[in-house]
């Protein structure tokens, strides 16, 4: 069991009793430029087995109010007013010695960066003995077989031997399991939980959400769910909170929430929602006639180790094509080999083998000195929208650059077409004197975006444009990317472990595993009919937000099991036999090809292919 | 791991060490000096000259004397190989007993003053890093910038006027022990050892009274750097995630100041390993303040003699210890710091 067992019999009979009641929290910073004050007025109310969704932009204070619930505050804030009742005490009035003892013991909290929250220093199971020794009387080698346990609770492969690691040797989602074992050590009553799948892949956090609703309902504690993920909301939360500029702007429960926003900042983050549901109702183009414009043939990326003469495939055999004006999404788990992919495409990473063949050329066998001429038709949009754009550079430098290197206008002209292109992107022509640190992330990636069209490319990477935006954020850059390829005629190669976004952008998608492609198909081919077993988990595993068809509504489906094998260690037979369902001895020897399923599909999967598992399918 | 860590750096600091000897051999040479008639005098006759230049070696070709030196030809004497550094053309002793003389009371002053060093700047730092800003903050900036921004012989002197002339509580800097004590016997060089070798425990006594200034003076100089930096990174330990955790999972106080001060060790440390190699040489001027003749000393002596055996002999030596200290700070650092890869 995950948390503390409440007195369930008592909660039976009055209904829900609160756990933590907050009234007009506020917290303030102080500094030599003003008063800063990131929350408001939080007012929130959290019941027994009850999971509460807080939801907001980055940056409307959602971090801060989870620290101020336990009376935290990152220096040099404070608490500037407010109450917090737990347990029928203020916590905001209590000594530090008080509040020391429910910290980490009544209530837990999973933040955000997992892996900088661990101490880099000391070995994980001491860290986790540190906080159990801290509530309970636990000996040393007590507390250390209790991390073992906690470690093995939470899904950690071999605890015996992880207990023993340091942080930076656990991958993101395991630095957040350990993590959530350190929350749960003294199983607290309340858990507050800010983001806590964010480093996680899909699959993976389907069954841990799926493990902490089971527990809240099994022993009457309740969680505090931090998210900007509204399918995460909608699947798993009873009720909505909503925090817009530091204040709660809305409170319901989450059908009412999904089905009739009332603010007009929730209506603005459900946008993208109901385009997303509506989409199926817009035709996409058909497929057939569409003119080719790239062709990638057997394309494979090794990545040396160092020291080593193993090699890490990031890709392999790589074959599709890309239309022009079509949106091909890929999709996969972290490490499946997309980023490569987009990467090879434009020649940021050199090939290990393959062709890829733009406009008839074959742009992989060229000189490096050769392609200066393709690379105004072929851009690339990254993820991280701060990282991509130097810091001293105005928003006009930037987009001087490309034209610069790849146009011969004149000064004068150069200055036009820069504010033609953030006119085209939805910017205001203004910001040109602007520095990167004075915008935010979504105006920062509409000017990648200008960036990436500024020289009138026909085909752009977009590599998981939207991860780090907000929800709001995300709806409006996809009605850009859409606007702009109705507008410019562009084709899109759309990197993202997103589902919702590429249902809503995508026309065709392939489904990546451990660099191989294992299902192509349209959007609505492979979403509503998946056939490769890892496209059905992964799909199955993916919480789309609709409050009424809830996952855990929903009897258990199939489910993959244990984590991604290594890349460089790869299986002989069908690289997911290890984890699928339905693996036969012939999955584990054979090496799977990729079938022609007709109606131009194809799966990667023997069974598939001889129709074994059509029974086994929605 | 550890062992064929070692081993691999040791072998590349030989591989160093016998490039730098070979870099010093020739570039001694290209000091636009005349060690001849440096010992036989301006007017010397020529066969005089002739007769000099022939005892110091440096007649023969220029191959023949790096062979020499590095004891690839024993039929001719010893040389590097055999441990030889060769003779002094000064007086005339070999060169590793003059090192040997002159050493050990370098490491021992930078030894102790290191040590007192820490002792103070880590918790003063602490102190410090606890409330930026604070009282105790603001006190240790203005004496980081005071300590450091005055040349150590000044303060050494200022301290001899005020504790020996002033306050009498020190002994007068003349060496390290009084012209009237009979030294222990040098078993090992270390004064501090060897009087506690030969128990004679106020011999010991006498010399940690001695080293009392002029550690004393190093302590006050090297404390500004070092509180600096255990209070920097201190201060950015203390706001990391992994504190602000800690306090979230309702860690005690102390265990939370001891993550943090994990974290602020290590850079100190590679900080103290750097300065411990420069002070090799450096102290120099602390050394000749309170007569100590220490290996500093022995350096000026020997390149203001142009006396090419010692030189080549203190290069070697201090390089030597240098990088042996790097290697034990870097192998500490990789206990503090696991993060740290051999």
């Amino acid at each position: 069991m995950l948390v503390k067992a409440g007195t369930a019999k008592e909660a039976r009979v009055e209904g829900r009793s609160p756990v933590i009641e907050a009234r007009n929290l506020a917290v303030r910073y102080v500094t030599a430029t003003g008063v800063v004050t990131p929350v408001r007025d939080l007012t929130l109310t959290v019941h027994e087995r009850e999971v509460v969704g807080l939801v907001g932009d980055a940056g409307s204070g959602k971090s801060t109010a989870a620290l101020a619930l336990m009376g935290v505050v990152r220096p040099p804030g404070q608490i500037a007013s407010g109450s917090v009742m737990f347990g029928g005490r203020d916590l905001l009035g209590l000594d530090e010695d008080a509040l020391r003892a429910i910290r980490g013991n009544e209530i837990g909290i999973i933040v955000q960066n997992p892996r900088s929250s661990l101490n880099p220093m000391l070995r994980i199971g001491r860290q986790i003995a540190n906080v159990y020794g801290a509530h309970n009387q636990a000996t040393s080698r007590e507390g250390w077989d209790k991390a073992v346990d906690m470690l093995r609770m939470v899904g950690i492969n071999d605890p015996e031997r992880r207990v023993g690691a340091y942080a930076h040797e656990l991958s993101g989602g395991m630095a957040q399991r350990a993590l959530i074992a350190m929350a749960l050590s003294s199983s607290p009553r309340l858990l507050i939980a800010d983001e806590p799948t964010s480093g996680l892949d899909v699959t993976i956090q389907a069954q841990f959400l799926d493990e902490m609703w089971q527990t809240v309902q099994a022993t009457g504690s309740a969680i505090l769910l931090i998210s900007q993920d509204l399918g995460v909301i909608a699947n798993y939360c009873d009720r909505v909170v909503v925090l817009h500029d530091g204040a709660i702007v809305e409170d319901r429960p989450v059908g009412e929430f999904f089905a009739d926003p009332q603010h007009p900042y929730s209506r603005s983050i459900l946008a993208l929602q109901k385009a997303a549901s509506e989409a199926d109702a817009v035709a996409k183009r058909s497929d057939g006639e569409r003119e080719k414009l790239i062709e990638i043939r057997d394309l494979a990326k090794n990545f040396p180790i160092r020291g080593s003469k193993k090699v890490v495939q990031a890709v392999e055999n790589l074959s599709m094509t890309i239309g022009r004006g079509e949106t091909v999404g890929l999709v996969g788990e972290s490490g499946s080999g997309k980023t490569t992919v987009g990467r090879c495409l434009l020649r940021l990473e050199e090939p290990t083998a393959g062709q890829i063949e733009y406009g008839g050329t074959d742009i992989s066998a060229i000189a490096r000195s050769g392609m200066k001429r393709f690379r105004s038709k072929l851009q690339i949009v990254f993820q991280d929208p701060y990282d991509s754009l130097n810091p001293r550079w105005s928003v006009g430098q930037v987009l001087r650059e490309p034209l610069n290197l790849h146009t011969s206008l004149s000064t004068a002209e150069k200055t036009a077409r820069i504010g033609e292109l953030l006119e085209l992107v939805g910017l205001s022509p203004d910001i040109v004197s602007a520095k990167p640190r004075d915008l935010g992330a979504s105006t920062l990636q509409r000017v990648n975006i200008a960036r990436a069209i500024a020289t009138d490319p026909e085909f752009i990477v977009l590599d998981e444009p939207t991860s780090v935006l907000a929800p709001a954020a995300i709806d409006g850059l996809v009605t850009l990317l859409r606007a702009l390829q109705a507008e410019l005629g562009l084709s899109y190669l759309f990197i993202s472990h997103d589902l919702t976004t590429v249902k809503y952008l995508c026309d065709r998608v392939a489904v990546m595993y451990l660099g191989q492609v294992v299902e192509t198909g349209t959007v609505d081919q492979v979403f509503n009919a998946p056939l490769h077993p890892y496209s059905r988990s992964l799909l199955d595993s993916h919480l789309f937000p609709d409050p009424t068809d809830r996952r855990v509504d929903r009897p258990d489906r199939e489910q993959l099991e244990g984590e991604i094998p290594s890349p460089v260690d790869l299986p002989k037979g069908c690289y997911l036999a290890g984890r699928c369902p339905h693996a036969l001895e012939r999955c584990r020897a054979e090496p799977q090809m990729l079938h022609d399923m007709g109606d131009q599909r194809t799966a990667r999967c023997w069974r598939v292919a001889e129709g074994d598992l059509e029974e086994a399918g929605r | 791991m550890l062992l064929r860590y070692v081993i691999g750096r040791l072998l590349v600091g030989v591989t160093q060490l016998l490039v730098l000897t070979i870099a010093v051999f020739f570039l001694i040479r290209l000091l636009p000096a005349d060690p001849v008639s440096r010992f036989v005098g301006l007017n010397s006759s020529d066969e005089a000259y002739a007769q000099a230049e022939r005892n110091l070696g440096l007649d023969r070709p220029i191959g023949t004397q790096l062979a020499h030196y590095l004891g690839l030809a024993p039929d001719e004497g010893s040389g590097l190989l055999q441990g030889d550094l060769g003779t002094s053309w000064v007086t005339g002793s070999p060169v590793v007993s003059e090192i040997g003389q002159t050493l050990p009371l370098t490491l021992e002053l930078i030894t102790l003053s290191f040590l007192f060093a820490f002792l103070i700047a880590v918790p003063v730092g602490m102190l410090a890093a606890l409330r930026p800003g604070g009282k105790a903050d603001k006190a240790v900036f203005v004496y980081s910038l005071f300590a450091g921004s005055q040349p150590e012989f000044w303060w050494g002197i200022l301290f001899v006027y005020v504790f020996f002339f002033v306050l009498g509580v020190a002994p007068p800097p003349l060496g390290i022990l009084s012209p009237l004590t009979t030294a222990p016997p040098a078993t090992t060089g270390f004064i501090l050892v060897d009087s506690l070798i030969a128990g004679n425990v106020s011999a010991f006594f006498e010399a940690l009274h001695h080293f009392m200034l002029p550690v004393g003076t190093l302590v006050f100089i090297l404390s500004g750097p070092i509180v600096k930096m255990v209070r920097q990174n201190m201060v950015r330990a203390l706001q990391s995630d992994f504190v602000l955790y800690a306090r979230c999972a309702g860690l005690p106080r102390r265990v939370i100041a001891f993550y943090a001060l994990r974290a602020a060790m290590a850079p100190a440390m590679t900080l103290i390993g750097i300065l411990y190699g420069f002070m090799l040489g450096g102290a120099v001027l602390v050394e000749s303040v309170f007569a100590l003749g220490g290996i500093g000393q022995y350096a000026i002596r020997s390149i203001l003699a142009f006396d090419y055996p010692a030189i080549q002999g203190v290069v070697l030596v201090i390089t030597a210890i240098s990088l042996l200290i790097y290697l034990l700070l870097d192998i500490a650092h990789a206990f503090i710091d696991p993060r740290v890869a051999y």
